[in-house]
């Protein structure tokens, strides 16, 4: 629930609630008030009643004035108490049963006690009270409604800076090279937060820039003394009155500098496909490029007597070269590397998806850990970095890539389930 | 052939300089930017070599004062770089070829001779080494006046240790000029030994003088002492 519904629900209760109890107590604090009014009124027709008696020494007679109803009835010794009470009567002057308030008491007079009752009329204080009810039910009514409007629309607008810096926040991505738009606000708060959120993407974006300019250099900066080392070597061997043993070093140092290098464009490769740096795109018939791939692969496949089966389909695509050419080298040397001698290579590609499958050790991979970065097998004299590239292109172009082991076979699936190449970001 | 080597790593320059110095070629070299202009100001060279990330700015501003004078100067790039944005621009101003570190030496000999005789005029386009005769451009090879069919593999390791000969070559730097460091071969080095032998096996067929020599377990050797 937002922030805003719930306001409007608070406040709404809460306005409620004091207005009905608001309202209670109005109503009966004018009762009383009205009440009191009309006893007074009663007090003062008793005195009169009584002031007449005293000076005539007779009832007044039964004449209904203003609407008041005065009755005497003869009392037999018993003592009548002076009480206030509400009523209905009949108002002879209009039909029908009214509401009114009544004094009832007793009074002497020639030594005999007589009771005495005088009823007035409440309609108009009743009116009053109807009256005063209806204007405080329309401006509870009107307050509700403003209360409501004002909350939904104004406050409403209130958060559109919030809202503003939220969407900024959503979309905020460390390796684009967009800048925060500041969010004006006169609220303080928003304002803080603005400032808060801006400050914090710069520095994030100062940070990863500066993580990616120090892997950018230092892999740059390994390259030249690789070169040093390789060229110190090619001019070694040079001299032939080195004896086999020595060559052997040599050679050693050759696949220790060799693997460094690869290890090196591996890491780049890896930095610029996370970033993507690589945006070349153009139209590729896959099933021609695996076809290519395995030409190139010949020698490799022919040394270890792997044998491979293919069932291809047209399949296009709209890829960078570079990247398919890096995906489809890393997973066929994969298959190739962890075989056996006299194995076999199966590649399935499908409308749906590519499927490279390969005998090898009999162990089941760790399906989540093969993707990972230097995860490789005990025996693996890669970088350790060849699946960790095939998902971050999978990645790059939203493709699904799953392990699986099944009959003796390693089967690494593809799927171009996307309908669309969805986010090249820019 | 007059080589100038603008590289500003001591030990790399050296070792370049040392390999490439040979009986016909004459080898300078400098560490800077300026020096490199100043030379180039003063002498005409065959080919420069030239490294992009020089101490006092990138190797460009060579490559830009050789297009301003209409320079003849052949022109390898040698960058830590591999982003193809620096190839390219590098190859638009003017360069012949990029080759990144780390390289092996023969690999830097051969695109030399590749680039020296893809510059030179269409008559002197052909690679020759005592009695064999490599057409660069027909990509053939003939032997005494017999031409012998190679396949693509065999011709490019052929060209290759012509381009060395006299050098030990690793067979590290063999497998990575005919597959690319890409291919990742992994030390498996057995099907590089079936394609001398074939290509030996072809080139003794036409002439008894067997070049091609094996190096213990590190390489060969393409000599006729």
């Amino acid at each position: 629930m937002k922030l805003a519904s719930h306001y409007n629900k608070v406040t709404i209760v809460v306005t409620l609630s004091v207005l009905i109890v608001g309202a209670v107590i109005y109503y009966f604090a004018i009762n009383h008030i009205a009440r009191t009014l009309l006893d007074d009124h009663l007090s003062e027709e008793v005195s009169e009643v009584i002031g007449y008696v005293n000076l005539k020494k007779e009832l007044p007679k039964q004449v209904d004035f203003d609407e008041d109803q005065t009755t005497f009835a003869l009392l037999k010794d018993q003592h009548v108490p002076t009480r206030f009470y509400d009523t209905l009567y009949n108002n002879p002057k209009l039909a029908g049963t009214r509401a009114g308030r009544a004094v009832e008491g007793t009074m002497a007079l020639n030594d005999r006690l007589y009771r005495f009752n005088i009823i007035i009329s409440k309609e108009s204080t009743e009116y009053l009270l109807q009256i005063i009810t209806t204007i405080t039910l329309v401006l509870v009514l009107g307050l509700f409604l403003v209360l409501f409007l004002t909350n939904r629309y104004l406050l409403g607008d209130l958060w559109k800076p919030f809202y503003r810096i939220l969407g900024q926040l959503k979309a905020f991505n460390v390796s684009e090279p967009v800048e925060f738009n500041r969010v004006e606000s006169k609220i303080d708060e928003f304002a803080e937060l603005d400032d808060a959120v801006y400050l914090m993407a710069k520095r994030v974006k100062g940070d990863y820039q500066n993580l990616k300019h120090f892997t950018d250099n230092a892999s740059h900066e390994m390259l030249t003394p690789l070169a040093v080392i390789t060229s110190k070597l090619d001019t070694f061997i040079q001299d032939e009155t080195l004896r086999k043993e020595q060559f052997d070093q040599i050679q050693d140092i050759y696949s220790a500098a060799g693997k460094l290098s690869r290890l090196n464009q591996s890491l780049l490769l890896l930095v610029k496909i996370e970033n993507d740096l690589i945006t070349d795109t153009e139209e590729s018939e896959l099933q021609e490029v695996i076809l290519e791939k395995l030409k190139q692969f010949q020698e490799l496949l022919s040394s270890k007597e792997i044998t491979v089966e293919t069932a291809l389909t047209v399949k296009k695509l709209k890829v960078s070269k570079y990247l398919i050419d890096i995906l489809l080298n890393n997973l066929i040397s994969n298959a190739i590397r962890h075989n056996y001698s006299n194995g076999h290579i199966k590649i399935i590609l499908t409308g749906s998806h590519l499927v490279f499958e390969n005998t090898g050790s009999a162990v089941t991979l760790d399906s989540t850990a093969i993707f990972n970065r230097f995860q490789k097998g005990s025996g693996s004299e890669g970088t350790g970095l060849g699946l960790a590239i095939v998902r971050n292109i999978c990645k790059v172009y939203g493709w699904t890539i799953d392990y699986k082991f099944v009959d003796g076979f390693h089967s690494f699936e593809i799927g171009w389930n996307q309908t669309e190449i969805p986010q090249v970001l820019h | 052939m007059k080589i100038l080597i603008v590289e500003d790593e001591k030990g790399l320059r050296e070792n370049m300089l040392t390999y490439l110095s040979e009986e016909k070629n004459i080898c300078e070299s400098c560490t800077n930017l300026a020096a490199a202009i100043s030379k180039l100001s003063l002498y005409s060279y065959d080919f420069v070599l030239l490294d992009i990330g020089l101490p006092d700015g990138e190797g460009f501003e060579v490559l830009r004062y050789l297009k301003d004078e209409m320079r003849t100067e052949a022109v390898i790039i040698i960058s830590a770089r591999n982003s193809l944005d620096d190839r390219i621009k590098g190859l638009n101003i003017g360069a012949d070829d990029y080759l990144t570190k780390p390289f092996h030496l023969s690999e830097l000999k051969a695109r030399i001779v590749a680039v020296f005789r893809r510059k030179s005029t269409n008559s002197n386009n052909k690679v020759i080494f005592n009695e064999i005769s490599i057409d660069l451009i027909e990509r053939t090879v003939t032997i005494n006046g017999t031409e012998i069919i190679l396949t693509r593999k065999e011709f490019d390791m052929l060209l290759y240790f012509v381009a060395n000969k006299g050098k030990v070559i690793a067979k590290t730097a063999l497998a990575e000029h005919l597959w690319g460091d890409e291919m990742d071969m992994h030390d498996n080095f057995d099907f590089i030994y079936s394609h001398i032998k074939n290509l030996r096996k072809k080139i003794l067929d036409v002439t008894s003088n067997d070049y091609l020599k094996s190096i213990y377990g590190i390489g060969y050797k393409f000599t006729d002492r």
